[in-house]
């Protein structure tokens, strides 16, 4: 009856944008991005990544509420990058990496395929 | 900007060893990526990677034992084919009112038993109508030796049923029937050396939890062998397996596509057109803290990123490469 829409998990409505954004005005070089429509897939993947840049001292992420889709990713660096500066060069580093993830199991298919055929003859 | 190499000397990036392959499913190990990462790739596989699947019903005639709301459910779960569904719309993109053949293929099932005994009615019954996006998706997976494909219902003598199906392109958080897979396999650390697992047991944990067979690929550990305090996850013992509407390896190129374009969507957002005046690093801190609307604009001001973010290596040229999203032509709401 009053159920939402299943698909308002994963599409923005009206004006919502996917991302937005404040900085902490506590703490220096400090941000915290709300990532709407999204879910563990990405900011688990984004949260986990930026750990590993010197220049990032705290990263984590939290859903604010399991029947929200969305969640906050805070995010404290050095001061020699923005926060989101930072997550910019995450998601360009992961998305190489899947990139080369990509060319790797086409690689590996085709010769598994290669492999498959002769063994058949 | 400089910034490390990530993972402790692993600067190789992510390899893939397939250990079986079928027209089914696909083994492999992944290696070289961490945790987070290997698990997002699970969880797009999962749930977000667009399939097609009846989804409107308009039952004409139901004289069988069964109530239509209950064949209604049992038609959404039929496999179909979803090769090259890229080119089917997603109906809430489509200029149609309600369904049309840019968004969705059309099936109808008529069955009618004329003699005794029982009459089976088969997915190679639901007909296909033309005219469809293209001359793969909706179509009813078979794979038996018969074929025969999925078991609907059964009917005797003087029963009926008439329905007209309508398949639809979705992913399967909307609803499990657009699951592209069965099953995801996924295992790491199989002598459990991480002691990430905390086994539950009567007597023995050791004969209790046989090690699978994953553990061959991997060391023993010794007797009274420590833990390895600062070990990371993996390899990932990876398993994808088709319901039969895409190949498996299909299914795993879908996925790194699904998480580049999410990506994608995020890098377009914060990096996009609207430069911020804080790009240059030290600029951020004093600023008020309304972020992105509070940002003024320098006239042209780029970051170095942003010369690189057109024709990188997920997308096509200059043009934006995050245009296409997953959930249809518009990228206009990212
Ligand atoms: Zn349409």
């Amino acid at each position: 009856m009053n159920a939402p829409d299943r698909f308002e998990l994963f599409i923005l409505g009206d004006g919502e944008k996917k991302v937005t954004w404040n900085l902490d005005t506590r703490v220096p070089n400090t941000a915290i991005f709300t990532f709407n429509k999204e879910d563990h897939t990405l900011g688990h993947l984004l949260s986990s990544r930026l750990h590993k840049y010197s220049y990032v001292q705290f990263s984590a992420y939290i859903i604010p509420h399991p029947l929200l889709p969305s969640f906050d990713l805070r995010v404290t660096t050095d001061g020699s990058v923005s926060p989101k500066d930072a997550i910019v060069q995450a998601c360009r580093d992961i998305v190489g990496e899947l990139d080369q993830l990509s060319r790797e199991f086409t690689k590996e298919w085709e010769l598994k395929k290669i492999a498959n055929t002769e063994s058949r003859n | 900007m400089d910034y490390d190499i990530p993972m402790d000397g692993e600067d190789t990036g992510p390899t893939v060893t397939i250990r079986e392959a079928s027209p089914a499913a696909v083994d492999f190990i992944l290696r070289h990526v961490d945790l987070a990462f290997a698990n997002s790739l699970r969880r797009v596989i999962m749930s977000e990677i667009p399939t097609m699947a009846i989804d409107l019903v308009e039952v004409k005639k139901n004289t069988s034992v069964l109530a239509d709301e209950f064949i209604c459910h049992r038609l959404g779960l039929i496999p179909l084919n979803s090769k090259s569904v890229d080119d089917v719309l997603y109906t809430r993109d489509c200029d149609c009112d309600q369904y049309c053949e840019n968004c969705s293929v059309t099936l109808s099932l008529y069955a009618r038993c004329t003699s005794d005994g029982v009459m089976r009615v088969f997915a190679r019954d639901l007909v296909p109508q033309d005219p469809r996006a293209n001359e793969w998706v909706g179509v009813p997976v078979i794979k038996d030796d018969n074929p025969d494909g999925a078991l609907i219902l059964k009917l005797t003598k003087g029963q009926e049923v008439e329905m007209k199906c309508i398949a639809k392109k979705g992913i399967a958080k909307e609803h499990a029937k657009w699951a592209p897979t069965a099953a995801v396999g996924f295992e790491y650390d199989p002598w459990n050396k991480l002691k990430h697992l905390d086994y539950w047991y009567e007597e023995s944990a050791k004969d209790e939890w046989p090690v699978s067979r994953n553990g061959e690929w991997e060391d023993q550990p010794q007797e009274g062998e420590g833990v390895a305090l600062d070990g990371q996850p993996g390899p990932f013992y990876v398993n994808v397996e088709t319901v039969g509407g895409l190949e498996p390896d299909v299914i795993v190129q879908q996925g790194i596509k699904v998480l580049q374009q999410k990506l994608a969507g995020v890098i377009q957002e914060l990096a996009g057109g609207d430069n911020q005046a804080e790009t240059n690093g030290d600029g951020f801190g004093p600023r008020s803290p309304e972020g992105p609307s509070g940002g003024y604009d320098q006239g042209g001001y780029t970051t170095p990123f942003d010369q690189r973010g057109g024709a990188s290596a997920w997308g096509g040229g200059g043009m934006t490469p995050y245009g296409a999203t997953p959930y249809g032509q518009n990228g206009g709401n990212w």
